[in-house]
């Protein structure tokens, strides 16, 4: 990994606004439809957070930018990345896109950069732990499955 | 729940005269009942009608009392059910009309299970290809349709990568509780009304 130098400007467009300590990266905030989840991605936390179904027609459009946030991220700093989902439901080309997501994690944690996963999910469906099992199996960074304590 | 959209060609006169066909709802209603069925559509399908539909059907399986599990599942199926048929039609150019597609979602009061049916045209080699790899399916196990799935999902993207195309299908199979079934209708010489069935 490259290190943390605040003189590295990341190609992607979205990186202008906050400044985090050596990363200049912005934070990416969408709100949930009822396609697709809410998404906050911190820079400056090191957090993505994910929530809800997602079932997106075109899958593409909508997590292109959230690929793409993580991809620079990971290329940007050496600042561990957290990942907090409470994804219920995905359709086949919404898992394809995660997928791509816990790939770019595990070649980061390949390289020494520290990646973790937490997958909540409500407890009476069984349905996410087996989806979220199946993206673990392929996965050898800390990545927890586990039912969601309401507040 | 049926929704027929208003411009639907079953809905109006086809010679443009204003007197309305007459139509036999009673019997359609009582073929809708004898059916258990408990949500239909039949029309062209929208991105947003899919996601209506969708929420509409969740809700109602919820009202139901089925268990969260059942709900995903048949709610799963119906997405990559219709989600595949406008994939479809999208990338044959086609009209309308021809993108027409029938779907039902029916109970099983004997066996608790739900019925998920779409029915779509499709041209006559795309037909024969579908129905030969949805017997493949129906003839593997969980076990093996995992590894299918697992395998697809790591296959090579082409250009139209964003459809998942392929995957819809195993994950249908997974979440049925019997193998898939599906048929074929002739309707022209190059045309064919495809028909898959899920019971979850």
């Amino acid at each position: 990994m490259t290190a943390n130098c605040s003189a590295c400007v990341p190609s992607s467009d979205m990186a202008t606004a906050a400044q985090a300590e050596g990363v200049e990266m912005q934070t990416l905030q969408r709100e949930k439809s009822q396609s697709t989840p809410e998404v906050h991605a911190d820079p400056q936390a090191g957090r993505l957070a994910m929530a809800g179904d997602s079932y997106p027609e075109n899958s593409y459009e909508f997590f292109h930018e959230i690929v793409t946030w993580v991809e620079t991220y990971l290329r940007d700093t050496d600042q561990p990345l957290h990942l907090e989902l409470r994804l219920a439901y995905l359709n086949t080309s919404s898992v394809r896109a995660m997928l791509d997501i816990f790939d770019l994690l595990q070649a980061a944690h390949e390289e020494g950069q520290g990646v973790s996963v937490d997958w909540l999910y409500h407890p009476r469906n069984e349905r996410v732990a087996d989806l979220a099992e199946e993206f673990r199996e392929d996965c050898t960074f800390p990545f927890e499955i586990k039912p969601d304590q309401p507040e | 729940m049926c929704i027929l959209p208003a411009d639907s060609p079953d809905t109006t006169n086809s010679n443009g005269s204003r007197v309305m066909r007459e139509i036999d709802l009673f019997s359609m209603r009582e073929e809708f009942q004898r059916h258990d069925i408990r949500l239909c559509f039949n029309g062209p399908i929208s991105r947003s009608l899919v996601e209506e539909i969708g929420n509409a059907l969740k809700k109602y399986l919820e009202s139901a009392d089925a268990p969260p599990g059942a709900v995903m599942d048949i709610f799963g199926v119906y997405v990559e059910m219709t989600q595949n048929i406008r994939h479809y039609a999208g990338r044959q150019g086609f009209s309308d009309d021809e993108s027409s597609t029938t779907v039902i979602v029916a109970r099983d009061d004997d066996t608790g299970h739900y019925l998920v049916e779409a029915c779509n045209l499709v041209k006559r080699d795309d037909g024969n290809a579908l129905l030969e790899r949805v017997r493949e399916l129906a003839a593997m196990d969980q076990g093996q349709l995992k590894k299918a799935f697992k395998t697809q999902l790591r296959a090579p993207r082409d250009e139209e990568a964003n459809t998942g195309a392929g995957l819809g299908l195993i994950d249908i199979a997974r979440r049925s509780a019997e193998p898939l079934s599906a048929q074929l209708k002739d309707v022209a010489d190059d045309r064919q009304l495809f028909s898959l069935r899920a019971v979850i």
